[in-house]
């Protein structure tokens, strides 16, 4: 890669990110637990500390609805604040004050206060079990008034969170624990990633596979793998699941006649659930199906908890049993994970 | 004899290491136990201490490269004057201590 393009880990992505939108704007200001001195959890807000001081990098109690409750107040009295949720599943205690207060406030004022407050968070599997392993992002993707986006990379991570430290109002951030080890190329500078515009990660023409997140890792690598079976797969890479990019999905679709969700996250009502559906709602006859995980908790067991979610040889599954179906003429059989009609 | 130093193992999660500081340039004598280069991975810091003493003689990667995990990033000797062959995979393993901080 050019020089423009550094080579960084994820969790350096995220912190220069924030730390240009923290030189840009006196406003913007980051609250959560070990965000200060210790730098975060992921040492994704390494630096911050010192360069900008404890008044603008706030370490909490672990009390995240308070967190989230002083973040939104903050921001609509005219901060821009980073709210660090370590891990998604405490989300859950945070959810008034992000619903109720920050997603709602634009409506309530008929566009006079807005909250532009940003809850980063990570969600995803990686063995510390049924309380710290969820992917709730489906959750948030139907409060109207929030933006959802799920990088998978560092150059998106780092675009991504560009765009959300200027975005007007509430966006959810959501990573990844298993995207922390992976590197990559990061713009040196500047380059925002626009919320709802998709990415094609890899061009295919035999069927497409949506994903976010670390699932796309996973779909990358089970689309080398039906290459070397003759299959050609298209991964689209969602990265904005609130608002979603249905063009760039449905242009896919329309080039491959096939598609494959991906998530990790629970089938019911999912990310793969919506695709599908706002899909279908554009065009006729689909050939889809959905790859996520089991309906049952992560075990904290690795043997459990590969189980429960998807992986290279499931996606690779999905993608096989789909198109079997569609050249048998039978097509709308087909998921893996819970409910009906598992494969 | 020439010895190739490697990357270690840090989890099958870690595909690559960066290079933060080397201790010590070409020509280098290190000493059992020395210090010789500090790695970095998204999580930790890496000690890379010589497990056998040995001259460091070609680095591959300098601070701020990244290497693939198990890669050769280093050709040591037993004497400073041995002639350099260009195939590093030949090379016997450099003993070293990996300690992770």
């Amino acid at each position: 890669m050019s020089a423009k393009a550094p080579r960084v880990f994820f969790r350096e992505a995220i912190a220069r990110a924030i730390a240009e939108a923290m030189r840009a704007d006196p406003r913007v200001i980051v609250l959560g637990q070990d965000v200060g001195a210790f730098g975060g959890a992921y040492r994704e807000f390494e630096g911050l500390y010192a360069e900008f001081g404890g008044a603008r990098v706030r370490d909490t109690p672990v009390a995240e609805a308070a967190i989230m409750g002083i973040g939104v107040g903050a921001a609509a009295a005219g901060y821009r604040t980073l709210v660090s949720i370590t891990y998604m599943d405490f989300v859950m205690l945070a959810l008034d004050p992000l619903v109720n207060y920050a997603a709602k406030l634009r409506f309530k004022t008929a566009g006079r206060l807005t909250a532009p407050v940003v809850l980063k968070t990570t969600a995803g599997a990686r063995g510390q079990g049924v309380a710290h392993s969820q992917c709730l992002e489906s959750w948030l993707m139907s409060v109207p008034g929030l933006t959802v986006v799920a990088p998978s990379n560092p150059a998106d991570a780092y675009g991504l969170m560009r765009s959300a430290l200027r975005a007007d109002g509430p966006v959810v951030f959501v990573d990844h624990k298993r995207l922390y080890p992976i590197p990559g190329n990061a713009p040196a500078s500047d380059v925002p990633v626009p919320f709802g515009q998709a990415r094609i990660a890899r061009p295919g023409t035999d069927i497409t596979i949506t994903a976010h997140s670390f699932m796309v890792q996973v779909a990358l690598t089970a689309a080398d793998a039906l290459a070397k079976e003759g299959l050609s797969v298209e991964v689209v890479d969602l990265r904005s699941l609130a608002p979603l990019d249905i063009d760039t999905i449905a242009a896919s679709v329309s080039r491959t006649g096939a598609l494959l969700t991906v998530e990790e996250g629970q089938l019911t009502c999912g990310v793969g659930a919506e695709v599908a559906a706002r899909l279908r709602e554009r065009q006729g006859g689909l050939n889809v199906a959905r790859v996520g995980a089991i309906a049952a908790p992560v075990s904290s067991n690795h043997v459990l908890e590969a189980a429960a979610i998807p992986d290279v040889e499931r996606v690779a599954q999905g993608v096989r049993a789909l198109l079997r179906a569609r050249e048998s003429g039978h097509p709308n059989s087909v998921c893996s994970g819970g409910g009906p009609g598992a494969v | 004899m020439l010895y190739r130093l490697s990357t270690p193992g840090v989890g099958d999660e870690v595909v690559e290491i960066r290079v933060l500081q080397w201790h010590g340039e070409c020509g280098k004598a290190f000493a059992v136990g020395e210090l010789i280069v500090e790695l970095e991975t998204h999580k930790a810091l890496i000690e890379v201490r010589a497990g056998q003493s040995g001259v460091l003689r070609r680095v591959f990667a300098a601070e701020g490269d990244w290497i693939r995990v198990g890669e050769p990033f280093a050709v040591f000797s037993e004497r400073p004057d041995e002639p350099l062959g260009e195939d590093t995979e030949t090379a016997a393993v450099f003993l070293a201590k990996f300690v992770v901080d």
